[in-house]
């Protein structure tokens, strides 16, 4: 089958952008903006950019508006660095905090429809862990466009690229990085749509492909989040940092795990278990229903061990309720319409009148691949890989350490993505061409890859290795880990990834085969999920959303990052990277708050 | 658990590899709140790992499975068993790929040219207004915003391109409202631009206000009386 795969064509644009979302394209428009005229290549997965799992954020954007009185940029970077249980990066917490509003206004000026106040200016709500005064009392801190945030920021920045006339690969795939010596020029990607491989040879080549979370059996993700990007940075040798940091959503709809936006609860809305109680008034007495995600997820699964969730009707699975039936007529109608269109929609429940069911779902990689603080992607603490660039989901620089405050993560997509954007205008001016044709062996690894998969004859099933890694991934490495269900993890991953290889393909066909690129998607999930359970397993500690039961406590010992590497399956080599304190080294006014501080709500 | 059904779906298959077309028959049993998208991986793990669907957020938030059940466009994301037996009152359901683009396999369209006409609609402010005094936001009031907001929630599902009566020579009701949006929105200045397109040769002219479009939008926006508003000169 190898020599029957070969590659088409050859484009040579000056960046290659794999992964069109909201942090990728404002990258490119940030390129474009700088130097007009730059040619770019955008692949993404979807249909169209505008599919991208971004449009389906809902909450908000936080920034400190400089008009507020009351809250101040510090209390956002606190907020920030407590969230995290003292592992983001304050380097990019100042950065990221510092250019948020400007980032707001940027996308206001070139189109966003953010809600408003009656004054005309963008309305902000509350959401979980942002404060003002140092964690006293809430801060409206959240830019929203009703609860369609991801939808307004996609649109945006798909808009200025469109206008900027850069050139977008939908339905594509990204299957192989390319590198001269040691700089990254370019990647190998597959259409799908005509079953063809190009070679795209660029200066400067920006990973932005997201999040990865499909590995698990309840995820808000997307069904296109399979850790492709993850796994092609593993294959190419590079490491991979805290990805046992899996942040699970507390308030996902029961059954396909449908994310309910925090904004709900910004709203007002109260979570409550089966004998009705408020319950977080018990865990975090002074932030309730707005604590952190992972301390609330963490208490909704002890309401329901202790016996105090419900069971589902249809769906047979426990949950706890979110109570929105206080909520303001007028807020349902205009600022959480679509998702309470949602639980009307998937479990026939109205939320003006009755209690919506949730329970945690995965949604979200604190982790991804280590990069600096202007999203050059790093081999290792020390020395990066010229021309390869991460931002977005798929970074880790790191803003959210191992626990994301909510509406951070549209923040970073686009005060990081314009960071890096500048970066490689910067980049792309000097940098030499990257060689004439493609370095010997193009598309070696991933013809015989494929060839693989085509070759493979046995009697093993697709989707029940599919669905016994979802299984065991939230079972054993889910909001509650123990080594022992760490290490059974590991030993079952093992298995599963010898019996996919004798999974057998239905059609030989190049040309639209979507169990040719699942086989592919499994191989990344399989990978990626490997090295979550070995990272979670060595981190032995509890942080942010990363919860050891035999280790129920954080660790001074493990006050750093880490680095994985994996060039072989199971085959899992650790490092360290340094936790970035400058702002507490600095000395300034405050300095003390970002210390390691005690983490309570 | 909820009901349990036994239906049979009727796909339109095609083979891009022999350019095959045809009508392939699939028998389930399945409980009530499954949602097509659901139904088309059962049949992918127990029946036939061929059958090409597209998908993406599956909650109705990406319009990527856009399809025609029983002439209807729809989300199949967002259409559960119990509620198409409800809506079609049968157990037969008819599975079809969108109208407006080609297909490549099966119910997998190429949406390329589609996304053309919502492109030559210019989904973005042409020209902004220029940014107020005081370096931060423009304002805009609640009052202007609610007259659009609306409109600002298609996804491009392309559910009411299919659905409409006019096929040809249209932009299509999603890419009419791209235009309305930015036509009622303050900041855009380019308005003699957004009106050429709306009133030109492939714009509101084209509609023949048969309303098929606010029937079929799964996003329940009433693009017709949007398209009503701009043909009579009522935005802006």
């Amino acid at each position: 089958m190898t020599n029957t795969l070969k590659i088409d064509s050859v484009l040579r644009p000056e960046v290659l952008v794999i992964g069109a979302g909201g942090a990728g394209l404002r990258c490119a428009a940030a390129i474009c903006e700088n130097r007009p005229g730059t040619s770019v290549v955008a692949v993404t997965k979807v249909h169209s950019p505008q599919k991208s799992h971004t449009s389906t954020a809902q909450g908000g954007m936080a920034a400190v508006d400089p008009n507020d009185p009351m809250d101040k940029i510090v209390y956002h970077m606190f907020d920030t660095w407590k969230g995290s249980d003292c592992s983001a990066d304050q380097n990019i917490i100042k950065k990221v905090c510092e250019s948020a509003w400007e980032q707001i206004v940027w996308l206001e000026r070139h189109g966003m429809h953010f809600s408003r106040t009656e004054q005309g200016r963008i309305a902000k709500r509350p959401f979980g862990g942002h404060m003002l005064n140092f964690g006293q009392v809430k801060a409206f801190r959240a830019c929203y466009e009703a609860d369609r945030t991801g939808k307004g920021i996609m649109d945006t920045v798909w808009g200025e690229t469109l206008k900027y006339g850069i050139t977008f690969l939908n339905q594509s795939i990204a299957v192989e990085l390319l590198f001269d010596n040691d700089r990254c020029i370019g990647a190998v990607v597959f259409l799908e749509q005509s079953g063809k491989f190009v070679v795209i040879l660029a200066k400067a080549t920006i990973m932005a492909t997201g999040g990865k979370t499909r590995m698990y059996q309840v995820s808000t993700n997307c069904k296109q989040n399979t850790g492709d990007g993850l796994a092609l940075v593993l294959q190419a040798g590079l490491p991979v940092m805290d990805v046992e940091a899996v942040q699970f959503h507390p308030t996902g709809i029961v059954g396909p795990g449908i994310l309910a936006s925090e904004a709900l609860r910004g709203e007002g809305a109260v979570l409550r278990n089966a004998e009705g109680e408020p319950f977080m008034e018990r865990y975090a007495p002074t932030a309730r229903d707005l604590a952190p995600r992972d301390l609330i997820s963490r208490c909704i699964m002890k309401e329901i061990r202790e016996g105090r969730g419900c069971i589902h009707r249809d769906h047979k699975l426990p949950h706890v309720w979110l109570d929105l039936r206080h909520i303001p007529e007028h807020v349902h109608k205009t600022r959480i319409q679509e998702v309470c269109g949602f639980f009307r929609k998937f479990v026939g429940v109205d939320p003006q009148h009755e209690l919506c069911p949730v329970t945690p779902t995965a949604h979200y990689q604190m982790g991804g691949v280590p990069t600096n603080e202007f999203g050059e992607v790093q081999r290792n603490a020390q020395q990066i890989v010229q021309g390869l660039y991460a931002c977005g989901e798929f970074a880790a620089a790191s803003l959210h350490g191992h626990n994301r405050l909510g509406t951070n993560s549209l923040l970073e997509l686009i005060t990081m993505g314009k960071v890096v954007g500048d970066k490689i205008a910067e980049y792309i001016k000097d940098a030499d061409l990257p060689p004439e044709s493609p370095p010997e062996g193009t598309g070696c690894e991933i013809f015989s890859r494929f060839s693989r998969y085509f070759e493979a004859r046995g009697k093993e099933s697709y989707a029940i290795i599919r669905d016994e890694l979802r299984q065991t991934m939230m079972e054993k490495v889910g909001v509650f880990r123990t080594g022992t269900g760490l290490s059974e993890t590991i030993d079952k991953l093992t298995e599963l990834k010898s019996r996919a290889g004798q999974m057998q393909l239905h059609s030989r066909s190049l040309v639209m085969n979507q169990e040719l690129v699942q086989f592919w998607e499994l191989d990344h999930l399989l990978e990626v999920s490997m090295v979550i359970a070995q990272c979670a397993l060595a981190r032995k500690e509890s942080r942010g959303g990363h919860y050891r039961e035999d280790y129920p406590e954080r660790d001074p010992e493990f006050h750093h990052h880490t680095l994985a590497f994996m060039r072989e399956y199971g085959n899992v080599n650790l490092d360290k990277r340094p936790i970035d304190m400058s702002i507490y080294e600095a000395k300034g006014e405050h300095y003390e708050k970002f210390g390691i501080i005690e983490r309570k709500y | 658990m909820s009901k349990e059904y036994d239906i049979t779906l009727k796909i339109s298959r095609y083979d891009p590899d022999t350019d095959q077309s045809w009508i392939q028959d699939y028998e389930l049993r399945v409980g009530g709140i499954l949602r097509f998208v659901d139904l088309f991986r059962k049949i992918n793990d127990e029946q036939d790992a061929t059958l090409a669907w597209s998908s993406s957020c599956e909650h109705a938030q990406c319009g990527t499975c856009g399809m025609r059940i029983n002439g209807k466009p729809l989300l199949s994301c967002e259409l559960l068993v119990e509620m198409a037996v409800e809506m079609f009152r049968t157990n037969v359901f008819k599975v079809e790929p969108l109208t407006i683009a080609p297909v490549i396999r099966d119910l997998v369209v190429d949406l390329e040219r589609a996304y053309a006409r919502v492109h030559a609609a210019k989904p973005y402010l042409i020209s902004p207004a220029s940014p107020n005094p005081q370096g931060d936001e423009f304002r805009i009031q609640p009052r202007v915003l609610d007259r659009y907001v609306e409109a600002t929630r298609c996804i491009n599902c392309f559910c009411c391109a299919t659905a409409c009566v006019t096929q040809k020579n249209y932009l299509g009701p999603n890419a009419m409202l791209v235009n309305i949006v930015r036509l009622m929105d303050p900041r855009e200045t380019a308005k003699k631009e957004r009106l050429d397109i709306l009133y030109g040769e492939q714009g509101s002219p084209r509609c023949r206000t048969a309303q098929a479009c606010s029937f079929v939008c799964p996003k329940e926006i009433d693009i017709a009386h949007f398209i009503a508003l701009a043909k009579e000169g009522a935005i802006g």
